[in-house]
């Protein structure tokens, strides 16, 4: 906190896409966030992590509308929101994946990743009842979109089989697959390798890395993974009790003793 | 080996999202359609179409939107009944106060007042979920078929308190009314339910069937995607009341010929219900399936004694009826608890690895 306030990335002045001021939240007496600021540049790779129960989800949630803070401020591309439902932060192109998987357990995978193109279908309740003419067209379209999402995810074997049926790895997969649809600016994901294998980390990372090349999606994840964290990451946001305690590039957080404490504890005998 | 689809390769989306992508069950479907316009109207007496056939094919319709509502959208509801008495109603007012609007239309329209009743019911929607909304929707049917019962004007104040359907023509045929034959009704029914049925499935298919499901399963993660929960139940509530509203006005119109309320009561929303659930919750197919067994399946207990040549007491049959009614529902639920559907879909892909199944 001391050394690393928002260290920008050497060499190049990055655009801002969401800056957070002060952000407090509360339920009730419980005070999960209090008065963090950190912003995350456009194009990046910007991971929160944090101890359990330390906020980050909450975070997450607050970025994406579905919580509202009671305090401060939320910038995103370059205009300051007031109150916001996820509806609304969905059209201006956050989408997010969910700690517990959050899929449509009754759909196929197919139409798990079309429900993420529904913001950009537009046609009405009476071409839809005729599926004829530009429903049909649009359908097509964001059918191929949604084919180049399972392609990309190496998903084709198990387009039309319900996702409850599949196991969590794909899953995941999968939920990955329905927030890109969406062809989000900011994507969010908690906790994307939580409970996989190490086979199934790489193959996660790896889509991680190749969304934010490939598609220049910015990206914040929650993770707990620190060998992952360090690995992919740009920056890195720390969370305690709902307070910041470290921001900035992998190696600065690592040295930093606060975060050193709060994930091993600090003796208190000295 | 006659159930494949080896060799069917599809080279464009659109093939790809047909309603029946696999070319069996385009023939199938195709041979019991031609079946049911051509073959049944000349050979089935007058008996079967009016008894069986008839009714068959409007609870279908009845149970299919339902079906939008609880199977695809995930929202219990027990006004079918009363919806479907709001379609019978204003047909009958509709078409009573404007004799020259062709009946078709009306019934159009009598479904789209329907619907909006449905809206304004489906409202709780936002806050009650499952079985609480349930109870919510039983207040739309005792409301509505109080309200239907209370005030004379909905009836023309005739003294009876009943609704007839008058005579009506389309091309020169007398397709409504006592003059209508059985013939005639059936084929009507038949082409509004056949068009109806395509409709829902397009609907599903769809991104509306797709926010309906993302709704049911997952309604937190549905509002993250930017789905609008609220909306999108509304529009289920809509559709839903649309097709009971429909089905209630020809069941007035091309089937009984005249009904009071209690033709509407909570055991036709109950009966509808167990359609459906037995048919298969979120099955366009379901319904059909689900109506065919409700409604043919205490016909053909009546008849069984009798073609076998067994006779017996009337009253004894009646009971048998209904044990054997009963006792088969619970056979099918613990079978497959997913419904008829399922277990044709089952079949199906058992089919499919046919003889060789390794």
């Amino acid at each position: 906190m001391i050394e690393a306030e928002s260290a920008p990335i050497q060499g190049e002045h990055k655009e801002v896409l969401l800056d957070i001021a002060e952000v407090s939240l509360a339920f009730g007496g419980v005070q999960a966030l209090s008065d963090v600021s950190f912003d995350i540049y456009k194009g990046e790779i910007r991971a929160i992590i944090g101890p359990n129960g330390a906020g980050k989800s909450s975070m997450l949630n607050v970025i994406n509308g579905f919580y509202h803070p009671q305090k401060g401020t939320i910038k995103y591309k370059e205009e300051v929101r007031k109150k916001m439902s996820p509806h609304k932060a969905a059209s201006q192109g956050i989408s997010r994946t969910f700690q517990n998987i959050a899929l449509f357990k009754g759909m196929t995978t197919l139409d798990n990743i079309m429900t993420g193109r529904i913001l950009k279908m537009r046609r009405g309740l009476l071409w839809q009842a005729l599926y004829w003419g530009p429903a049909r067209n649009e359908e097509i379209i964001n059918r191929e979109i949604a084919e180049q999402v399972i392609d990309f995810l190496e998903i084709e074997a198990i387009r039309k089989t319900p996702v409850g049926k599949l196991p969590y790895g794909l899953q995941k997969r999968v939920e990955l697959g329905r927030a890109l649809a969406a062809k989000p600016d900011l994507l969010l994901l908690d906790e994307p390798m939580a409970g996989m294998n190490v086979e199934e980390k790489e193959d996660m990372c790896r889509f991680i890395i190749d969304v934010n090349e490939e598609f220049g999606t910015t990206i914040a994840l929650i993770e707990h993974d620190m060998g992952v964290v360090m690995d992919l990451s740009d920056r890195v946001v720390v969370l305690n009790y709902g307070r910041k305690i470290a921001d900035g590039t992998p190696d600065q957080v690592r040295a930093n003793q606060g975060v050193i404490d709060a994930y091993l504890g600090v003796s208190h005998s000295n | 080996m006659l159930y494949r689809e080896t060799g069917q390769f599809k080279i464009s989306y659109a093939a790809d999202q047909s309603v029946f992508p696999i070319a069996q069950d385009r023939w199938f479907v195709s041979l019991i359609i031609v079946i049911a316009i051509f073959v049944i109207p000349v050979l089935a007496s007058e008996y079967l179409l009016q008894a069986v056939m008839i009714p068959l094919l409007i609870f279908s319709l009845a149970a299919i939107g339902l079906n939008l509502l609880v199977g695809y959208a995930g929202q219990l509801s027990l006004g079918t009944g009363g919806f479907m008495a709001v379609g019978a109603y204003m047909t009958y007012k509709l078409t009573t106060a404007f004799p020259d609007i062709n009946i078709i239309i009306v019934f159009l329209l009598a479904g789209l007042i329907a619907a909006f009743v449905g809206l304004i019911f489906g409202i709780p929607s936002l806050r009650i979920k499952g079985f609480y909304l349930a109870v919510a929707t039983l207040a739309s049917q005792f409301f509505l078929l109080w309200m239907f019962n209370k005030v004379a004007w909905f009836y023309n104040y005739n003294s009876s308190g009943t609704i007839t359907a008058p005579p009506r023509e389309m091309f020169g045929v007398v397709i409504t009314g006592p003059m209508a034959s059985a013939e005639t009704r059936y084929l009507v029914t038949l082409f509004i339910v056949i068009i109806f049925a395509f409709i829902a499935k397009n609907l599903v298919r769809g991104r509306l069937g797709r926010s309906w499901m993302a709704v049911r399963d997952m309604d937190i993660a549905a509002e993250i995607i930017g789905i609008r929960p609220f909306q999108t139940k509304l529009i289920a509530f809509a559709v839903s009341s649309f097709y009971c509203g429909l089905a209630g006005a020809m069941m007035v119109f091309l089937w009984l010929g005249s009904a009071e309320t209690e033709a509407f009561s909570i055991n036709e929303s109950f009966n509808v219900l167990f359609m459906i659930i037995i048919g298969g919750l979120g099955s366009i197919l379901g319904s059909f399936l689900g109506a065919t067994f409700i409604v043919g399946l205490p016909i053909f207990l009546t008849n069984a004694p009798q073609l076998v040549g067994l006779s017996m007491p009337i009253d004894m049959q009646k009971h048998i009826e209904i044990m054997m009614f009963g006792s088969l529902i619970i056979f099918f639920l613990i079978v497959e608890p997913h419904g008829l559907a399922r277990l044709l879909q089952i079949l199906k892909e058992k089919l499919r690895l046919w003889p060789f199944p390794y």
